[in-house]
Formats: structure tokens, C-alpha cells, sequence
């Protein structure tokens, strides 16, 4: 028998032959669906839910670019002792042939005291003047129609900020330098300052609206977020590359011998001209604006001061800033804790930042001990908890949790408020220390919400932020920690996990110091801010911005911790000269007074007690802005004015398509699947057939 | 549909034990059973896909007549986290859809989904849909501009629409999201229409813009 032999059989036995086992296949395969239906149902993915919130709609490819300034920045600073004085120059070159308006929102960190906007043209140097916020934009819009070179500059959160240069002339370059001051971070015998450099796409919840308020965002204004519009800066997509290069200079004057110096997210040059300084330079010349900068730097051996106190005196009064480290104890007695641990699983989160979230995570659970109890929140478009309520710790229980917290994606958007709420249920069990502990970049638009959420349902638990990614949204993580009377920290980059949570976990084993309070000596006149002061963890000072009428005297500084009485006293005469003192002083004032907005105060007594302040120490607030002019008109009555968002870039390891979308997949591969199927089953037949013994014709 | 080159290579396969000696039975009848196992399984796959498709969507009508008695986020099944947020109608071709709640994969096997973030059907505004081109929308290719479109809302009322323009996209346009201009209805599936494979770049979009007998009592959107 040979193949050929095959087509003397009759055609129709063949055709009835195939017909009966297509028959038969199908019906195998019908049942086959029917059963996986019913099994899919049950095991149906989990949809994201749908709750309001507004998709991340706009995005920018080249051509959009063609009128957009091209910025470069240039920063320097000047640190000595705890003080850091930035110098920011951002320069606007205008390529294209017609005039243009800029508009830049950038970030600055979250304590920064801006207090002086220069707009350099050329050789020309312009002052810019501080004024009530309406007041400088009425300003600036006069100077943009008459066609005059004018600068202005508004704050939008405390770490987000615009500037907007008008009338920039066909390929000229107009310059906007800012300067800040900042109390630097001391904590665990380390200093350290962060620059932000990019500020990542916020999810903007609530329902689209009416824009209120004018901007040139991706996102209109929403219910929740009336202000989106100018807190959306366009993105370029990172396969257009990286725009808005950035260098840095530091001056760095510690004061004390410096042990090490380092730059967790960045080449930098270092140059030691003495023990107590060094120069730091950026390694790269083009170093795109698309991440935090840090630095951070260690007193050498035994000399991590455990007091500072800089005074100044300005007209009169005495300026003062304290910084004092109470000595760390360990902990009487232990009480059993329960930890939830809250992960964002946003679009915002994909790529690097959901890795170092894991993995913190995954060390958290690790450190857990028997007797404590823990569950496991995660959140994008809707927020789910791995159980009911915690559960205690065992080996089975965390395994299961990181296995859990293995599987989770993300993607979505970042409803923030649910999973608080879940988190924070506002019990309050004396016999159990409640902790939460929240993983997340906070690219949110609407902090303030949460912040009073989180006031109002705290209780007596106590949270703890980590902000993950190249870029979050410090504002957020400083003022949650603060209002959850926890404690934050930091994590960009995925072998920093280990230190930074053993950081936060010694923070969470330790006992607080509570109660902290401050004696002023008789006769002096004091105010100092923040007017309640925080609980204190393991590592961290007590820092206060103070006013004094007189230098004499003793400070005595209390707190108990475990029952116990601490007590510290300040000399209030031996202080070191400072810098900048009142500065800092109002620009606490001025926090301390947006803080007494969410506990119930009236707006129009703080807005106009931060104007006159503001307006004596020049300083950019929520009500005050900068705004510099040239007289000279610049802009021919004729031509026009074109308005130009700055495009940023991506945050360094965000996924594009994650945080802006895509159109949904409209396809399956049910078409390919049965065609395959179909085609397996007649290979099947053809084999089955000829290997059955046949006769020969 | 035509089929790919590469079937050519692969459907020659089975011949090859046809020649020469007398095969033996026995591996030929494992070769042909695990083939026949393997078919039926591929086949069921996509017949599932299929079947949960229009199963689910039986299960969502009458989720959709609970909405419309008044229950909110009525579910089609109790463990499910989606919800029929409308019903969409095209008379001219007799078709009946119900929209859920999310427009990610996950809603999207059981019926057209609503893209999180747009207003929802019927609503002013620019609100967008999302499905699969082999299954609810695949008479997509059929519709034609001026075809009207019928939505019924979770409050019993219905919204006339009229496709303006159909487009074939790539799945980055996330323009056609926006919420400027007049209230309108963006139909989005996948292209080509007969494609075998899931997952293409490209997008097919029906513009169909609300007709214009209520626009006194509604607002504007920027």
C-alpha cells in the first residue's frame, strides 16, 4: 500500500468520515466551553472598579513642541552647618520665530523659603517685587499685553510652583533666578537635602468640570481638584528623549570634619579644599531633569552634634533655629503592635517604584514578630485588603501575604482616599500599638482631601510614609507623616530597601518621645514654630523656628518617653551666628498657619496674616506671588503672542503608557484559538485514519 | 481569511509517517489521540472565550433590570466587580449591548466597557467605550455614519446619538478621550477586523455626537 493509493477509496466515505469526527469534535469542544464558562465565571478576574476619577488623557509628541521654550537649569547651593541657600537659574531660549510666552511648573522642596525672583535679559537684571497673588497676576497680565518682558511666579503646593515668562522674543533667551532657603534634614547622625527636579504626573480623582481656573495642563479641573489645569505639566514621551538639562553645583561648609558625602541617584565630582568643606559638582553636564537629587553627608566620629542654635537679629528681634537631638533609650516594656501595611499599585507606580515597593514590603514582612498581628492594603483604581482585619504573625500567614503582594500589578488610577479609609479605622486599643505603614510615589493632586481625612480618622494609630520612585510627591509624604504622627522616609532606588526600612522599622520598635514642650525664660518674649510640636522617633531632632525679644536666659525642653521625664536645657545666650534665620522663622509661620486651616480656622484672618507676612519677608506663599517687569516695551503692537506649556520629562523609571493609557484592547484570540484547534483536529483525523489497517482495493 | 505562510510549513508535518514502511499502529494512534486532545482543548479555549462573551451578557440584562428598578452597581453575578452602566442600541442592525463599568481586559470578556475617567454614557460630555472586535463590537464594521446609535441610561432615559465618522487609529491616539467639544459617543475596538491574533497597535473609532433635541438643558463642557 502507498499513499497514492489513497484517492481510489470513495470520496463520499471520506467526506461522511470527516464530517462525523468534525461532529464529534465539536461536541467535545462545546462541552469543553460550556465547562470553562462556568469555571471562568467563577474565577473572573477582578475588574478594576469604576469610581469617578479622571484619566491621565493628554499626551505630547513633537509637533506639539514646536513653540515650547527650551529650558535649562542651573542650581547652586550653599550649605553651611544646617542652613542650605539655593541659587536656581532657569533659562528660556524661544527657537521659533515667533513671540512667545513660557509656562514652567516645576518643584522646589516642600519647606523651601523663596524669597527673592530676579529676570535676567541680556545684561539688563530686573527685581522682582512680592505682592498679594491676584495683585502680581493683575500686574504680570498688564505688562504681557502692553508687550513688556515680565516674569511671574505663583505657588501652587507647597512643593509645586509656576513660573511664566511673557514677550520672549523670536530666539532670545530670558533667564528667571530664584532663590530659596531651607533647614536641611539631620536625622540617624546624617545631614541631607533633596532637590526635586520633575513634578510626576498627578492622578487627578473626582469629575471633570468646568475648568475654574485657567492652566495648561494635561488634566482639566476637576470636583476634587478645581486647580489640576496647573499642577499638569505635558510630558514628553521618553522616546522623544530627555529635555531640561540640570546642573549643580554645592558649596558645602559643614562646620565639623566631614566623614563621607554621597549621592544616592547621581554621579557627582568631589573636592575637599579642608576637613569642614567640600565642592560638589554634578559628573554629568547634561543630566536630564527626570529625578530627585540628594546629597547627604556625615560628621566625622564622635562630633554628630547633639544641639545647634543659630541666631540672627533683624530690626529688633532675635531670629533663632533649634536643632536638638534627644538622646535615643530602648523600649521598658513592649506592647504587641498591628501593622497595616498600604501598597500603591497605581499606573504611577509601574515599572522601578512597584519593584522597591515589593521589596520593601517584602523586608517589612520579614521583620514582623510572633505575637504582633499585620494585613496588607493595596490600591489603584479601588482599594482591597488581603484580610478582613489583621491577622496575627506567623511563617504560613507571611508567606501567604508575600506571595499576595508578589502577584499585584500595576496600573489604574491612584483613589487614595478609599484605601486611607480602609487603613485608618479611627479605633483606638491602649493595650495594642496600631502602625501604619504607606508605600507610595503620592502623585496626587488633591493632598489636601487626604489630609484632612487622615486627620479625621486617625484615632490613635500612627502613620508612616515611604515614598518610592525617582520622583515623589514630598509635600505629601512630609505632611501625611506629620498629620498621622508617624514618621517618613525615602526610597529611590532598589538596593537602598534594606537600610532605609531597618531606618523606618527601628523608628516603629522604639519608644517616642511625647509631649514635647518648650519653657521660655522669664521675660523673654517667644513664638516659635511648629506651635505643637511633633512626637519624636529614634534619630530624629526637635526642630524649631523661633522669635525672641531678648537673648537671656534658659530654654528648658521636655518631653516624656515610656513614662519617664526628659529634660534638656539651652542656654539662650551661647548661640552661633546665622543666615537667613527670619526667613526660616516665617516660612514656618506661614506652614504653621496653612496647618490651622484643616483644624477649622477661617480663612480670611490666615490669608491676610500670611499676606503681612509674606509681604515683610518676601516670601512666595498660596496668597503671594513674585512678579518682576521690564518697562521697556519689547513686543511690536503687531505681532502676536504665542502661549507655550514647558514640557517635562517622565519621572526616571516611570512606564509611559501606564500613567497616560492606551485605548482599550478591543481583541481577543478566541478567532486564532479555534482556528488552531480546528486545524490540530483535522491533523488528528488524517493521522487516525491512516493508521488504521485498511483493506487493499 | 487567508491563511499564513507559515501554515504551509507546519501542515506538512503530519504527512511525513505516510511513506515507506508499514507504520506501526501504536505511536500513530498516541500521535493522533494527543492531537485530537490538544485540538478540542485550543478549540474549546476559543469557543470559551466566545461563550462567556454572550453568556455574560445574558446575566447582564437582567443586572440591567434590577439598575433600572433602582439598585446601584447592580451586579451580573455576586462575585463580579463590574456593572452594566448603560445599554447600547443600534436598530438599524438589530444589535443590543450592555455596557459595564472599566473598559481593562477583565470587563471587556464580558461585555463593551466604559473607559474610567470619561463621563459615562449618556452624560454629557465625551464619554467612551471600549470592546473586543470578535465579540460585542464587532458590528462595529457594519456601522456607518449617520446610523443612529441608541443609549439607555441607569435612570431609564434614553440619548440619541448619530455616527458622525469612523476611524481607523493607532492605540496611542488617546485624543480621541478628550473631553472638549460637543457630548458625543466613542465607539473604540481593535483593527483589523479580521485579524487572527489579539493585540495590534491599531484601533478602530465611531464618532457619534449626541442629536441635538436636549441641548438647551444641558451645560457645556470646556
Amino acid at each position: 500500500m502507498t499513499p497514492s493509493e489513497l484517492p481510489a477509496r470513495s470520496t463520499r466515505s471520506v467526506a461522511l468520515d470527516l464530517l462525523s469526527f468534525l461532529a464529534l469534535a465539536a461536541a467535545v469542544a462545546l462541552a469543553t466551553a460550556a465547562v470553562l464558562t462556568a469555571g471562568v465565571l467563577l474565577l473572573a478576574g477582578r475588574a478594576q472598579a469604576a469610581e469617578p476619577g479622571a484619566l491621565l488623557i493628554r499626551s505630547l509628541d513633537g509637533r506639539a513642541l514646536a513653540n515650547a521654550p527650551l529650558l535649562a537649569t542651573d542650581v547652586s547651593f550653599r550649605v553651611s552647618g544646617m542652613v542650605a541657600r539655593a541659587h536656581v537659574v532657569q533659562s528660556f531660549r524661544n527657537p521659533s520665530s515667533d513671540w512667545v510666552e513660557g509656562v514652567y511648573v516645576f518643584p522646589l522642596p516642600e519647606d523651601a523659603a523663596v524669597d527673592r525672583l530676579t529676570m535676567r535679559v541680556g545684561e539688563r537684571v530686573i527685581e522682582g517685587q512680592i505682592q498679594e497673588r491676584q495683585a502680581a497676576q493683575r500686574t504680570y497680565a498688564r505688562a504681557r499685553a502692553a508687550g513688556q518682558k515680565s516674569a511671574l511666579m505663583d505657588q501652587e503646593r507647597p512643593n509645586i510652583f509656576t513660573s511664566r515668562i511673557a514677550n520672549i522674543a523670536p530666539h532670545e533667551s530670558v533667564a528667571v533666578e530664584i532663590e530659596y532657603q531651607q533647614t536641611l534634614r539631620y536625622e540617624g547622625g546624617r545631614y541631607s537635602m533633596r532637590f526635586p527636579m520633575v513634578v510626576g504626573p498627578r492622578y487627578i480623582p473626582g469629575v471633570l468640570r468646568v475648568s475654574a481656573q485657567e492652566g495648561h495642563g494635561w488634566s482639566p479641573g476637576t470636583d476634587q481638584v478645581p486647580d489640576a489645569a496647573r499642577v499638569t505639566p505635558p510630558v514628553l514621551r521618553p522616546a522623544a528623549g530627555r529635555i531640561n538639562p540640570v546642573r549643580i553645583r554645592v558649596t558645602l561648609d559643614a562646620g565639623v570634619p566631614i566623614a563621607d558625602i554621597a549621592s544616592p541617584y547621581h554621579e557627582i565630582l568631589v573636592s575637599s579644599p579642608s576637613a569642614n568643606r567640600r565642592e560638589i559638582l554634578l559628573g554629568s553636564a547634561t543630566t536630564p531633569a527626570d529625578r530627585d537629587f540628594e546629597l547627604s553627608w556625615a560628621p566625622l566620629g564622635a562630633q554628630a552634634p547633639q544641639l545647634a542654635w543659630f541666631t540672627e537679629e533683624k530690626s529688633g528681634r532675635h531670629y533663632g533655629l533649634l536643632v536638638l537631638l534627644p538622646p535615643s533609650a530602648s523600649p521598658a516594656t513592649r506592647l504587641p503592635r498591628d501593622v497595616v501595611f498600604v501598597l500603591d499599585t497605581s499606573g504611577s507606580m509601574a515599572g522601578s517604584s512597584i519593584q522597591q515597593a515589593k521589596d520593601a514590603l517584602h523586608t517589612a514582612l520579614a521583620r514582623l514578630s510572633p505575637g504582633d498581628q499585620f494585613n496588607v492594603i493595596e490600591f489603584n483604581s479601588s482599594a482591597q485588603a488581603l484580610h478582613p482585619r489583621a491577622v496575627p504573625v506567623s511563617p504560613a500567614s507571611v508567606r501567604r501575604a508575600v506571595e499576595w503582594v508578589q502577584g499585584l500589578q500595576a496600573r489604574g488610577g491612584t483613589e487614595m482616599a478609599a484605601a486611607l479609609s480602609l487603613a485608618l479605622d479611627g479605633e483606638d486599643d491602649p493595650r495594642r500599638v496600631r502602625q501604619v505603614v504607606f508605600l507610595t510615589d503620592g502623585s496626587v493632586g488633591n493632598e489636601e482631601a487626604l489630609f484632612r481625612l487622615i486627620r479625621a480618622r486617625l484615632g490613635g494609630t500612627r502613620l508612616f510614609t515611604v515614598g518610592i520612585g525617582s520622583a515623589p510627591n514630598s509635600h505629601f509624604m512630609t505632611k501625611a507623616a506629620q498629620l498621622g504622627r508617624g514618621a517618613f522616609t525615602f526610597i529611590g532606588r532598589i538596593d537602598e530597601v534594606q537600610q532605609k526600612m531597618a531606618a523606618l522599622f527601628a523608628k516603629l520598635e522604639s519608644p517616642v518621645l511625647k509631649g514635647v514642650e518648650l519653657v521660655w525664660p522669664d521675660g523673654v518674649q517667644a513664638e516659635s514654630w511648629p506651635s505643637r510640636l511633633p512626637d519624636l522617633y529614634a534619630g530624629e531632632p526637635l526642630v524649631v523656628a523661633a522669635a525672641l525679644s531678648r537673648l537671656q536666659g534658659e530654654l528648658r525642653v521636655r518631653g516624656s518617653r515610656d513614662g519617664r521625664l526628659w529634660e534638656a536645657q539651652v542656654p539662650l545666650a551661647s548661640s552661633a551666628q546665622g543666615s537667613g534665620m527670619g526667613t526660616l522663622w516665617a516660612r514656618s509661620k506661614v506652614g504653621g498657619l496653612m496647618d490651622s486651616l484643616r483644624e477649622g480656622a477661617e480663612e480670611g484672618p490666615v490669608r491676610a496674616e500670611v499676606i503681612d507676612l509674606a509681604l515683610v519677608h518676601r516670601l512666595v506663599t498660596r496668597y503671594t506671588s513674585f512678579v518682576a517687569v521690564d518697562w521697556t516695551p519689547a513686543r511690536p503692537r503687531d505681532a502676536d503672542l504665542k502661549v507655550a506649556a514647558v514640557p517635562t520629562n517622565l519621572p526616571d523609571g516611570w512606564e509611559y503608557d501606564k500613567v497616560f493609557g492606551e485605548l482599550p484592547q478591543g481583541s481577543t484570540d478566541s478567532r486564532f484559538a479555534m482556528l488552531v484547534g480546528a486545524l490540530l483536529l483535522l491533523f488528528g483525523w488524517i493521522v487516525a485514519r491512516s493508521s488504521r489497517p485498511r483493506r487493499l482495493a | 481569511m487567508s491563511p499564513d505562510p507559515a501554515w504551509g510549513a507546519e501542515g506538512a508535518w503530519p504527512q511525513a509517517p505516510a511513506s515507506g514502511r508499514r507504520p506501526r499502529a501504536f505511536p500513530k494512534r498516541s500521535l493522533a489521540l494527543a492531537l485530537v486532545l490538544l485540538g478540542a482543548l485550543q478549540f474549546g479555549q476559543g469557543a470559551w472565550i466566545q461563550a462567556k462573551a454572550w453568556v455574560a451578557q445574558a446575566l447582564i440584562a437582567q443586572a440591567w433590570a434590577r439598575t433600572l428598578m433602582g439598585e446601584a452597581h447592580a451586579k451580573p453575578w455576586p462575585w463580579a466587580d463590574t456593572w452594566p452602566v448603560a445599554r447600547l442600541r443600534v436598530p438599524a442592525l438589530g444589535i443590543e449591548r450592555y455596557v459595564l463599568a472599566g473598559a481593562d481586559g477583565s470587563a471587556l470578556a464580558f461585555g463593551p466597557g466604559h473607559l474610567v475617567g470619561t463621563p459615562a454614557p449618556g452624560d454629557a460630555g465625551n464619554s467612551v467605550v471600549g470592546g473586543h472586535r470578535d465579540t460585542h463590537l464587532a458590528f462595529l464594521k457594519d456601522v456607518k455614519p449617520g446610523d443612529l446609535i441608541e443609549i439607555q441610561r441607569a435612570d431609564g432615559r434614553s440619548v440619541a446619538y448619530r455616527v458622525i465618522e469612523t476611524l481607523v487609529l493607532d492605540k496611542r491616539d488617546m485624543w480621541v478621550a478628550k473631553q472638549e467639544g460637543p457630548t458625543r459617543l466613542t465607539l473604540v475596538t481593535c483593527y483589523p477586523f479580521d485579524a487572527l491574533r489579539a493585540g495590534g497597535p491599531q484601533r478602530y473609532v465611531v464618532f457619534a455626537f449626541e442629536l441635538e433635541n436636549r441641548g438647551g438643558e444641558r451645560g457645556m463642557r470646556g
